[in-house]
């Protein structure tokens, strides 16, 4: 177990350490010194304690569509539309904070907006499952369409009833004070969004490994057809599993809304549901890894957009470095389980006496 | 252990057969060794293979025989030792490289595709360009003849029965100019007759100068063909011998490294007839529109304490009877009763509760999550139940001391409760289902071939197993392909064949042959009409 640990601590970051080099190397072809660069993506992340707090500021919406991948894949099921099911959320959000933030107190308002979030954003994902369950479509494509669905609802209601008052933009007006979620830290833009967003990884993980209910779902996931004939209802796994999926995207919504923006802008965070599904495979979808995972994220997007501003580089740098860091965390899965393969050959030996 | 069991020097004595000298062997296995994860597979085996003679290499499942087979094959790769073609070095390390060296390998599970024609599957690989079709057809149909086969090369390969199937692999491996055929458990899925057809183009292809390698763990069969016998067990060579100067005993002690015990149940309790009638299956079928029917008017009863046999050849209908009886699919027609219930509607949960286990006879597939732990599929079955709960949350105390249990009762090698059953031996994984049914089906339990794949010291415990449940009054019902299980553990027992129950009988009504002519379709009224 211990060795098991060392083996992913160190190939982790050796990963991370390559992922580096590699985009470096792409900065040498620009003609900057990339030691300079990634210097100055390091030190600037611990500036000033502003744009620290922003690493989680970044994580927290990631981990929520990254839970959501992950949730569904261990039932070996492909939510592809996280980006939908956050729309929705954030559609939903907005709206209800907007209609409840003079009528109460600001903490009622927003339990009442976090649980209709989870409501309708569960609904919206679980409609899925359910035209699977019903009518064996694939819930790949269906779960990818409903993105295009949730995009378009978001821009009809931009434009009608929740357009702001000044008319100008299709966005809504801002939220009131009442109804932000609260900062965490004074200074940053750090708000219990993240709070609220590491305890959902760890629920998920209780969810999946500690209740019979993930047990069923991990069961369909590794064998459906053993799990059929042991009796498990396969069928309203995949509407729980898609409502649970979809409920933690639209909570993303909910931080993002009432935590960041503190309004709805038309096409917000365009990438947070393709970000989501590369950081549950980075995690290999474990819930606690996922975390971890898009912390690193938030670290790069931070520190990149300061690095790209004061070197002088594309920010497309920070997409390239994402890409390259994922490529190698995913490939020292394989070096692992190189590593253990070795050590049971060698333990072998040792008894064979060889 | 010493090496007694080298009875001859291949250096000195040199093998005759069909006239030939055979000094240098065709092909040796030079101390291959080979490990895998969990597990040495190979350890320094060495064997020679002559011209012209039947090698069976003979073992318990895990013994290590597939492995040096599909490593000669060039599917593995081992991990030391090396592989010679008449006394020189060869490099095998893909199976295009032992195509070229003349060897082929036909698997345990076929590698045809159905949707083609006889023609296109054996000729698949080997031509290029345009394909004359006429040319092929006839080369296939004289290839066929002079082997004796009877073939039809335009004829697609699903539509053919598995003993056809079996011909067209054979073909196809002629056809590529083979000298060296081996072949992976190969009687498993014929019934006697058409074995017979099998051994007699074996005997007829070694005549020539060709070779053949049989992987079996039937001694009857290793008796009645090979030439020359490798036993292997734990990875080792355990026994290099003449068929000629040995027998069944020495073989099975050099196998499993005891002798067996004569499987003889003496205190037999003969259930009443007319009593405790438990399950009844009335007229059940299986018929799809437009399709072979699967399933065919079955009608059987089992009684409290009766373990009722169904024989046949595997894929005459007996996997969709166990899911008929477990819930798994639903009859077109017919009823199924349990204590006088109908029970024909219900799903398969509300049938656990009832009482009914089942034993699939794949269990990777049906039976077990292989990526999951050993308690973790103790509870597969009852993952909702009340007693694995504590304030909503599984409690994995409970759960690990049944799997405790379990693990000491039924002698299961493991590790321990939360070990990965991926990990375990098969034979220990069929106990875990095992162990898992036994609790499960209280008052039923479906054994779907309940020892295919597992040694000798596994069958004796799920032999003991399923007599001690029917001595606790269940009703068992045990499907086998091996007679020699219905024989030994049946009170009553039918046939299967394509979906048809072919009479019932009581144990030791019919002869080993009239069993055979049933299992092949041949009606007794018919074969004792033509004595």
């Amino acid at each position: 177990m211990n060795e098991q640990f060392r083996d992913l601590l160190l190939t982790t970051l050796l990963a991370v350490l390559f992922g580096l080099i590699f985009s470096g190397l792409m900065l040498l072809f620009l003609d900057k010194n990339p030691i300079e660069a990634f210097g100055i993506l390091f030190s600037s992340l611990f500036r000033d304690k502003y744009t620290f707090g922003d690493i989680f500021v970044k994580a927290t919406p990631l981990i929520f569509t990254g839970l959501s991948f992950a949730f569904t894949y261990k039932a070996n099921l492909f939510n592809i539309g996280a980006q939908g099911q956050f729309y929705i959320g954030s559609v939903i959000s907005a709206a209800v904070s907007l209609s409840l933030q003079d009528e109460m107190p600001g903490a009622l308002a927003l339990i009442i907006v976090f649980i209709l979030t989870v409501i309708g954003g569960g609904i919206w994902g679980g409609f899925v499952g359910y035209v699977k369950a019903r009518f064996k479509t694939n819930e790949f494509l269906v779960s990818m369409m409903s993105t295009y669905v949730a995009l378009n609802i978001m821009d009809y209601l931009l434009r009608t009833v929740l357009k702001e008052t000044k008319g100008e933009y299709p966005q809504t007006d801002s939220l009131s004070k009442a109804v932000w979620l609260p900062k965490l830290v004074q200074g940053t833009r750090l708000h219990w969004g993240f709070v609220i967003a590491v305890a959902a990884a760890i629920g998920i993980w209780i969810l999946l490994y500690k209740t019979s209910l993930g047990f069923r779902i991990r069961a369909v996931g590794f064998n459906p057809e053993a799990a059929r004939m042991s009796g498990i209802n396969a069928k309203k796994l995949y509407i729980i599993t898609f409502f649970i999926s979809g409920a933690l995207a639209a909570v993303a919504g909910f931080t993002e809304v009432n935590g960041m923006q503190h309004m709805l802008v038309q096409g917000f965070n365009p990438n947070v549901g393709s970000e989501g599904l590369g950081i549950a495979i980075l995690a290999n979808a474990n819930p606690i890894g996922i975390i971890f995972a898009a912390i690193l994220f938030g670290i790069l997007r931070t520190g990149g957009l300061i690095m790209s501003q004061m070197a002088n580089v594309p920010s497309s740098i920070i997409e390239l470095m994402q890409g390259f860091v994922m490529i190698f965390v995913i490939l020292s899965y394989f070096v692992r389980s190189k590593l253990e393969i070795k050590r049971e050959k060698s333990k072998l030996q040792k008894v064979a006496g060889i | 252990m010493n090496k007694d069991w080298r009875r001859h020097d291949y250096g000195a004595a040199s093998l005759i057969k069909n006239g030939r000298m055979m000094n240098t062997p065709f092909f040796e296995l030079r101390n291959i060794t080979k490990y895998f994860s969990q597990v040495i597979a190979n350890k320094d085996v060495s064997f020679p293979i002559f011209r012209g003679e039947v090698l069976a290499l003979l073992g318990e499942n895990g013994a290590g025989k597939s492995t040096a087979m599909k490593i000669l094959y060039g599917l593995y790769k081992a991990d030391s030792g090396d592989i010679l073609m008449n006394g020189e070095k060869k490099r095998i390390h893909s199976p295009k490289d032992a195509m070229a060296l003349g060897i082929s390998m036909i698997q345990q599970h076929f590698s045809l595709v159905p949707a083609h024609t006889v023609t296109e599957n054996i000729i698949l690989g080997n031509v290029h360009g345009r394909i004359d079709w006429k040319a092929h057809e006839q080369e296939i149909l004289e290839l066929a003849h002079q082997h004796g086969f009877n073939i039809m090369p335009d004829k697609l390969v699903r539509d053919l029965a598995v003993g056809m199937q079996q011909k067209v692999e054979i073909l196809k491996a002629l056809y590529q100019n083979t000298h060296l055929l081996i072949m992976d458990e190969p009687t498993a899925v014929l019934t006697p007759q058409e074995a017979e057809v099998l051994m007699q183009f074996v005997r007829g292809f070694t005549a020539n100068g060709n070779s053949v390698i049989f992987i079996t763990h039937k001694l009857k069969e290793v008796m009645d063909v090979a030439d020359r016998i490798i036993v292997m067990r734990n990875g080792i060579v355990s026994g290099d011998l003449k068929r000629a100067e040995t027998n069944e005993r020495e073989l099975s002690r050099l196998m499993i490294g005891r002798e067996i015990i004569a499987n003889d149940e003496g205190n037999r309790r003969q259930p009443s007839k007319d009593s405790d009638v438990r399950l009844v299956l009335d007229g059940v079928s299986i018929e799809e529109h437009g399709q072979v029917p699967k399933l065919k008017g079955i009608s059987f009863s089992i009684h409290r304490g009766e373990i009722f046999g169904v024989a046949g050849v595997s894929g005459n209908g007996q996997q969709e009877l166990c899911e008929v009886i477990c819930g798994a699919i639903k009859p077109t027609s017919g009823r199924i009763y349990v204590d006088e219930k109908d029970i024909t509607e219900k799903e398969i949960r509300d049938r656990i509760e009832i009482g009914i286990g089942y034993v699939p006879s794949d269990r990777h597939k049906d039976g077990m999550v292989m990526d999951m732990t050993l308690a973790e599929n103790m509870m597969l079955k009852t993952s909702s139940d009340k007693k694995w709960q504590r304030n909503g949350f599984l409690d994995k105390r409970e759960l690990d001391a049944y799997t405790e249990a379990a693990i000491k009762s039924y002698d299961i090698k493991a590790p321990g409760p939360n070990a990965v059953v991926k990990g375990l031996s098969g034979g220990n994984q069929q106990k875990v289902i095992v162990a898992r049914e036994v609790n499960t089906g209280t008052s039923i339990i479906v054994f779907d071939q309940p020892t295919r794949g597992l040694d000798l010291g596994a069958i004796d415990y799920v032999h003991k197993t399923i007599l001690a449940e029917r001595e606790k009054g269940k009703s068992i019902l045990l499907i086998s392909t091996e007679l020699s299980e219905i024989f030994a553990l049946a009170d009553r027992y039918t046939v299967l064949y394509k979906g048809e129950t072919q009479g019932i009988y009581n144990r030791s009504e019919l002869t080993t042959e009239e069993i055979g002519l049933l299992m092949a379709g041949y009606g007794l009224e018919r074969s004792s009409g033509n004595e």
